[in-house]
């Protein structure tokens, strides 16, 4: 009955936390049982305390520096392709804005001329980019804004 | 907080990688002994324990310096330890949950004990302890790590640290009379 309550203790008696009562030596003592479990706690103590201490390899500050560069770089990289879709956005939006505006102020208004379409497919690619050159040109100067746009901010945030 | 671990701390958080390599520098050894402990791959180990740092260099900015930098590094030591084992992370420490009593007569006939043989068994049996009791066994012994870091580290007040460091003991005993004789 005894080794059972001695049992829970042997690990505090096996690294000197706990003094054995007198009651208690006397049965360890007499106690095969008792006596093999504390000496295989203390055998297990002394390994623990003789285990190896595994070092890093030498570049291991340099790595863990070169993984912190590479982690900001790709936060960067998120930023950039956040703004850069922001700005798209922005100028979709103004665009939109804009065309709607001039449209409710009756500057601008969509006729479709199905025979003048018809007409225009029945000429030549000349004919046809003639028509489209307004178009194009709207997209160009877009085009352009976009880009200031962008050069402008990163010029700024540098 | 020492006025020298708050100021590498606000050079820290300044962007001075200087300050940061120098942090790297002082807790290397020990992170990494505390990994390697509970990792057997070392590449992993080392992988791991760059990951630790990495999230060091995240959280500058928030940490408020409630407790000390040691702590706090070993409370995401064990939260790295914790991602990579969550079979360990939340295995349980309660006695009564375990198969603990000794399935061998603890007086069977055992030379094994004290050989060379018995380090590999120890270390295996380390590696089935859940991840609470591991960090203790592995930290207790490393130098340079006090109770009162561990006990800090994990949350436990001291009396605790003490109870459960000796559970954990008792239960690689159990484990090395039966799993790996």
């Amino acid at each position: 009955m005894r080794c059972d309550d001695l049992e829970p203790l042997i690990e505090a008696i096996a690294d000197d936390s706990l003094q054995l009562s007198a009651e208690d030596a006397a049965h360890v003592a007499t106690c095969a049982n008792c006596t093999q479990r504390i000496e295989r706690a203390r055998s297990i103590e002394s390994l623990l305390s003789m285990r190896e201490i595994a070092q890093p390899q030498a570049a291991f500050t340099h790595a863990v520096m070169a993984r912190v560069v590479q982690d900001r770089w790709k936060a960067e990289r998120a930023i950039d392709l956040g703004f850069n879709l922001a700005i798209a956005a922005g100028i979709a939006v103004i665009v939109v804005a804009g065309a709607g505006l001039a449209w409710s102020l009756g500057l601008l208004s969509v006729t479709i001329d199905v025979e003048a379409i018809v007409q225009a497919l029945d000429t030549g690619a000349t004919g046809r980019l003639l028509s489209q050159v307004q178009t194009v040109a709207m997209s160009a100067v877009l085009l352009t804004m976009a880009l200031v746009l962008w050069w402008w901010a990163e010029a700024a945030r540098d | 907080m020492r006025s020298t671990e708050h100021e590498l701390i606000e050079r820290c958080r300044q962007g001075d990688e200087t300050a940061f390599r120098e942090l790297v520098d002082q807790y290397k050894g020990l992170v990494f002994a505390l990994v390697a402990r509970s990792i057997t791959n070392r590449a992993r180990a080392e992988e791991l324990s760059q990951d630790v740092f990495l999230k060091v260099h995240k959280g500058l900015p928030y940490f408020r310096g409630e407790a000390k930098l040691s702590t706090w590094i070993y409370r995401i030591v064990i939260n790295v330890l914790s991602q990579e084992r969550p079979d360990l992370a939340t295995a349980s420490l309660d006695d009564r949950d375990q198969n603990d009593r000794p399935r061998v007569q603890p007086a069977a006939d055992d030379r094994a004990f004290g050989d060379l043989v018995m380090k590999d068994r120890l270390h295996k049996a380390i590696e089935q302890l859940p991840l609470q009791y591991q960090v203790l066994v592995n930290g207790h012994y490393l130098k340079g790590m006090r109770y009162e870091d561990l006990a800090e580290a994990l949350n436990m007040p001291m009396g605790t640290v003490k109870t459960h460091l000796h559970r954990a003991k008792r239960r690689l005993r159990h484990l090395l009379e039966t799993e790996y004789r």
